[in-house]
């Protein structure tokens, strides 16, 4: 008994589980109830002015016959002002549902945007940019349109459907039988056809979501595609995916092509019943043929409205998938807070004590254990993969260590709140991420006021202001996005200045200075060195001559930290082995 | 003169008219002929049914007054019948129009792609990647509302104009006057607004460009952002981009509400018309009641379809300003790629720089540049950061041709040879390693398809990558994250030299190949080379002066041109930029 009546529960939810979508985004328009209740009256006297127009019509129709004029007239007028009243109200109907709709993308948008800049680190890993890309803005839009079209449309068709019920009621209960007959059925064939779209709707928004991957990965690497003439392949993987793309819509297309047509049949079989029950009653008993005629007219006018909800069947379903696609990143709980914590590092002392370190279940850090005073260069070698960019990315906690504690003059850097960290700990990436915008846009990026004389003298530092300043706009030139305009050391130099404008305390340089020369580099290095005093800074590099710039050299082996060993740095001092090479080759050939 | 992609957009935008953009549509809509014939016929159909169902009922109704049962069941079968029709023929009209819809949308997005792939490589210095990503996916699908539900319309709408139209002026052509009289004042009012539309449509596509660009662009920097502490900054500024889109949204909703609203009105007008003047006709005895009552029938039965083309003139609209930005990219000149036209190359003996100087834009990148490598040189090119050395090697592999003199190989200009068959000879490891989604393998694989895995991970060993690879969680089949975040950069460019390598051409151009590399995996890696290049040439950009080895020739580049050449001792003994960067590297820097 109880079972059943869950069930019966489960089968009503499950009739209006279409309408999910719209819970998901009263969320978003929660504050603008009111207009959601003037959405409502609007649409309401709307579709009872719009239905009047034809009752003011039939009524004109009756005073000319009659030979009334002016009752034709007057009726005449009526037409145009209920016409008017309901053009403005549908005007109303229509903007508010768009200003409410927009409102929804709107809000979703920012809060999106917002989520994703909040994430931590590792969330960008599971995660492709094109298909986060996807996921803000068409998956937005989805889910939008069925808001439009449900606030817009959903009122006028429920109440058309509302007031055709109770004109069939009132004319004969018997005829509606065949009305309450149709309507399981009607439920029956929406829910299959909910059911039967979902996947295909998954599979439509994640097909979006690659091919923004795809478009993304040709762009970003069009060279390397290029440089290896694969240009017909790359097109081939993407018209396959549009391919997937186009057949999964068709599959729903089929779907929609049967059920939604078969929707408003099922209503038209009805009115046939009816037609037929009702002729030949009224045949036998030699009655009026009005009352049949009036309801057969309902039945084909309610065949539109029921055509209706099968359509917004399918826009729901289209939304639904998207506001999964958009929840994973709404609901993720990777994320990490700027503000939590106290204090501020003064960045004198930076201690590493056991640290260890896992991705994806591999240690790449095996008890670490480091002490950087205040004004030490402290160097950082080793080998490929050995660990070393992840090791410096523990320190603006970019990532947290499994186990160990890293502190700054003792206290634990988890209790500062990261903005401050981040403030104090400026690391400069291997891979830069320039923006487009000028050099003074990506120089002065940190917080704070945009100030010239100090991009300069970050410019200065990182050696780049010459460049810079031969440009005939100087530091207003605009740079490409990702650096595109610029040369590797180029762009490597723009992301030292950018770190040195923010006058950290503790300096990172993660093989930064790895496309630049060793001129270049070591000027750099002197003056930083010699401009920002008291500044630690960790400097990870595969070059002996910077290494030699270093007061202390470490290296990264089997996840610890080790003394470098001096012998080993020498091979490549002698000149002679270049000869020797040299000669070799001169000689093999 | 345009500098960047969207100003050219813009001037585009302004000159191209939405009809053209249209008819190029519809042509490649109709050039599906089996498609389009099923879409027609299935909404000829329906409409056909649609205007026989009356006649059936009527019919039926009369059995049931003539108190004739037979007659009664013969028309209400043929009522549903009709229904049955009808529900057949809209099901076809849903899936061919959608199939027509999809299947251009696919087309379209397909011909984008392809374009892009063949645009010059400058192209992408003017455009925002966002921008282009949101033209193809979102502007492309703008049109699937307008393809799939309102262009159906359009088909039965008019027919169903042009039959009630026809049947008004055979009723009677006076009345016919006064019903049509409207008509007029709707065209004016349509074409009136219609730039205030377009405008509308294209803002908002406009704004959803710069708010998919500024996601795409800030989800890309998201590691800069988060390390600068910039998500407040970088939030206020999205937001405003955000905003102005909702701002242009409204805007175009308004304007769209007012003529969706303007028609409903004028339209009653019109059925006023009819009447007054229908029943001044009637009181003069010029019409009967029958024909008075038919024809506000029909004069509405006009105007549904014209309420229904108002609306797809919206969803219309907004195609349009989408497709104008789609075609624009498809219409982007391609790069003379000389397939076809010009001769392919198979071997070559010399390349030459001849007076070579290239500008990027305005700045100027190379002046004067002669070099000749002949088969089998190897050579260095090292300089100073900034200059010029990628671009050197950019000309070498055709990104880029010269603006003045010539590369030529074998005498032969670079630009006058098929451009795939020139790359073919040559393989690249560029400075910025690259890499896609997808296996390790994947990605080395990518350069030559051929290669079994097992021949992978034989030469992987051979080239002294093994190491490195081994390093890798699941070795050479680990998964590749978006570009290869998840390997460190060592391992990276391992990869992208490794896919150069198993490109085995007779040319390799490596743009600093091992500057993240370890000293230690680098001697091996350049073991593993010097065999390798034996019968090769090798065009070597480095900062690594331990690489120079690997060389014959030194090329020392400043600023632009070639400002020493000659082996090792020769540019050691000439105390010039490159003993000096080399002294730096290797001697005594610290007394410097
Ligand atoms: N796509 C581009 N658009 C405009 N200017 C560019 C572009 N690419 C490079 N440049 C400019 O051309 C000059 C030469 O750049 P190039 O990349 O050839 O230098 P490079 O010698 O390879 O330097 P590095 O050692 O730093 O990689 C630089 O001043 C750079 O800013
Ligand atoms: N985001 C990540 N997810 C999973 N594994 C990672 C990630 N980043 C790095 N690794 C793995 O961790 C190991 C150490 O990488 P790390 O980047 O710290 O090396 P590295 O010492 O900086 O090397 P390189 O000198 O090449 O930059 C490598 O095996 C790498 O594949
Ligand atoms: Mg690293
Ligand atoms: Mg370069």
């Amino acid at each position: 008994m109880q079972q059943i009546e869950k069930a019966g529960k489960k089968n009503v939810t499950r009739i209006f589980s279409f309408l999910k979508p719209l819970v998901f985004s009263f969320r978003y328009i929660s504050a603008k109830k009111w207009f959601f209740v003037v959405l409502m009256i609007a649409a309401v006297i709307s579709t009872v002015a719009r239905l009047l127009v034809p009752v003011y019509i039939g009524s004109s129709v009756s005073g000319i016959e009659s030979g009334n004029l002016s009752l034709a007239e007057t009726f005449a007028l009526l037409i145009i002002y209920a016409s008017i009243i309901s053009g403005v109200t549908r005007f109303g109907v229509n903007y508010i549902a768009q200003y409410l709709a927009q409102t929804y993308a709107y809000n979703l948008t920012g809060d999106l945007f917002s989520h994703i800049l909040r994430k931590k680190f590792s969330f960008y890993e599971s995660q492709t940019s094109g298909d986060l890309l996807s996921r803000g803005t068409m998956d937005v839009r989805a889910s939008m349109n069925f808001i439009v079209s449900t606030m817009s449309q959903l009122i006028p068709t429920m109440l058309l459907i509302l007031v055709s019920i109770y004109f069939l009621f009132s004319i004969n209960p018997a005829y509606s039988l065949s009305f309450i007959l149709a309507v399981p059925v009607l439920i029956y064939l929406g829910i299959v056809f909910q059911r039967k779209q979902r996947s295909h709707w998954r599979n439509i928004r994640a097909n979006y979501g690659r091919m923004n991957e795809e478009l993304q990965e040709n762009i970003v690497g069009q060279r390397v595609v290029r440089g290896f003439t694969a240009e017909d392949e790359e097109i081939g993987k993407f018209t396959g995916t549009t391919q997937e793309y186009y057949s999964e819509y068709m599959k729903v297309a089929r779907l929609r092509g049967f059920y939604n047509n078969l929707m408003p049949f099922v209503i038209s079989a009805a009115a046939t019943s009816v037609l037929l029950y009702g002729g030949y009653t009224t045949l036998i008993a030699r009655g009026d043929v009005g009352p049949l005629v009036s309801v057969i007219n309902i039945f084909t006018m309610m065949s539109f409205p029921v055509g209706f909800m099968g359509r917004l069947i399918v826009f729901s379903e289209n939304a639904r998938a998207s506001i999964d696609r958009i929840s994973v990143v709404l609901d993720s709980r990777d994320i990490e807070d700027p503000v939590a914590g106290e204090g501020s590092p003064t960045g004198f002392e930076l201690t590493m004590n056991d640290v260890t370190f896992h991705r994806e279940k591999r240690l790449v850090l095996d008890g670490v254990n480091l002490s950087v005073r205040r004004g030490e260069v402290l160097g950082i070698g080793g080998k490929t993969a050995a660990g070393k960019s992840t090791l410096v990315n523990l320190i603006p906690r970019f990532y947290d260590p499994d186990s160990g504690s890293i502190k700054i003059d003792g206290t634990d850097i988890r209790n500062f709140p990261l903005r401050e960290l981040r403030r104090k700990v400026a690391l400069v990436p291997q891979e830069i991420n320039v923006l487009s915008g000028s050099f003074l846009d990506n120089i002065a990026f940190g917080n704070g006021e945009v100030d010239r004389d100090r991009a300069k003298w970050a410019a200065d530092i990182a050696q780049i202001s010459g460049f810079i300043e031969s440009l005939p706009e100087s530091y207003d030139s605009m740079i490409g996005e990702r650096g595109i305009t610029l040369s590797g050391g180029q762009k490597q130099r723009v992301g030292v200045a950018r770190a040195v404008y923010e006058k950290p305390e503790i300096l990172i340089l993660d093989d930064a200075t790895a496309s630049v020369d060793p001129k270049t580099e070591l000027d750099m290095l002197r003056a930083i060195k010699n401009d920002l005093k008291d500044l630690s800074i960790l400097l990870v590099t595969h070059r002996e001559s910077a290494l030699k710039f270093c007061d202390r050299v470490l290296m990264v082996e089997n996840g610890k930290l080790v003394r470098k060993e001096t012998e080993e740095a020498d091979v490549h001092e002698d000149p002679a082995v270049f000869r020797e090479g040299g000669v070799n080759i001169a000689g093999d050939v | 003169m345009p500098e960047t992609y969207e100003e050219l957009e813009e001037d585009l935008m302004k000159s191209t008219k939405g009809s053209r953009v249209f008819r190029r549509l519809m042509g490649d809509i109709l050039s599906q002929r089996r498609d389009t014939a099923i879409l027609v016929t299935a909404v000829m159909i329906t409409a056909v049914a649609g205007t026989l169902y009356p006649l059936a009922l009527g019919d039926a109704i009369n059995g049931i007054v003539d108190g004739n049962v037979n007659l009664l069941v013969l028309f209400a079968a043929s009522f549903l019948g009709l229904y049955l029709l009808s529900f057949f023929s809209n099901r076809l009209r849903t899936i061919s129009s959608t199939k027509l819809a999809q299947r251009s949308i696919k087309n379209i997005r397909d011909s984008a792609f392809r374009t892009l792939q063949n645009v010059p490589v400058s192209f992408y210095g003017k455009i925002k990647m966002g921008y282009l990503i949101s033209r193809i996916s979102n502007d492309a699908e703008s049109l699937s509302d307008f393809l799939t539900f309102q262009l159906p319309q359009v088909v039965a709408g008019v027919s169903t104009v042009i039959l009630s139209i026809s049947i008004m002026i055979y009723l009677d052509l006076g009345l016919s006057l006064y019903a049509l009289i409207i008509v007029p004042v709707m065209m004016a009012f349509t074409f009136g607004i219609q730039g205030k539309v377009r405008r509308n449509y294209l803002r908002t596509r406009k704004t959803i460009a710069a708010v998919t660009g500024s996601m795409a662009e800030n989800i890309g920097a998201i590691r800069a952002i988060k390390s600068f502490n910039v998500e407040d900054r970088t939030y206020q500024k999205f937001d405003r981009l955000n905003r102005d889109n909702f701002t242009a949204n409204m805007k175009a909703a308004f304007v769209s509400s007012f003529y969706g609203a303007s028609i409903t009105v004028i339209e009653s007008v019109g059925i006023a018309i009819v009447i007054v003047a229908g029943a001044m006709q009637l009181i003069s005895g010029a019409i009967t009641v029958g024909l008075l009552v038919a024809f506000i029938i029909y004069v509405q039965e006009f105007f549904d379809p014209v309420l229904q083309l108002s609306q797809l003139y919206n969803s219309y609209q907004s195609a349009a300003v989408g497709l104008v930005r789609i075609y624009g990219i498809i219409d982007s000149e391609l790069e003379k790629n000389g397939a076809g036209t010009s001769l392919p190359v198979t071997d070559w003996n010399t390349l030459e720089f001849k007076d070579v100087g290239f500008s990027y834009g305005k700045s100027r990148a190379l002046e004067r540049v002669n070099l000749r490598i002949e088969r089998g040189d190897k050579i260095a090119i090292v300089g100073h950061t900034g200059a010029g050395k990628t671009t050197l090697s950019n000309l070498v592999l055709r990104f880029y041709s010269p603006g003045e003199g010539k590369v030529t190989v074998d005498g032969r200009d670079l630009t006058g040879i098929e451009m795939k068959s020139w790359r073919r000879l040559v393989a690249p490891v560029l400075q910025d390693p690259f890499l896609f989604r997808g296996s390790v393998m994947e990605n080395i694989r990518f350069s030559r398809p051929a290669v079994t895995e097992d021949e992978i991970e034989h030469l992987a060993t051979q080239y002294g990558m093994k190491e490195i690879f081994e390093s890798l969680p699941e070795g050479i089949q680990t998964q590749v994250g978006e570009m290869g975040r998840n390997l460190s950069e060592g391992q990276r460019q391992a990869i992208s030299v490794m896919r150069a390598f198993i490109r085995d051409s007779p040319i390799m151009v490596l743009d600093e190949p091992t500057s993240q590399i370890d000293p230690y995996s680098e001697r091996i890696i350049m073991d593993a080379l010097r065999i390798y290049l034996k019968d090769k040439t090798l065009i070597l950009i480095t900062h690594r002066f331990s690489m120079v080895s690997l060389a014959d020739r030194i090329i020392v580049v400043d600023m632009g041109q070639i400002v020493d050449s000659g082996n090792f001792d020769e540019l050691m003994s000439r105390k010039g930029v490159f003993s000096e960067l080399y002294n730096l590297q290797h001697g005594s820097f610290a007394d410097s």
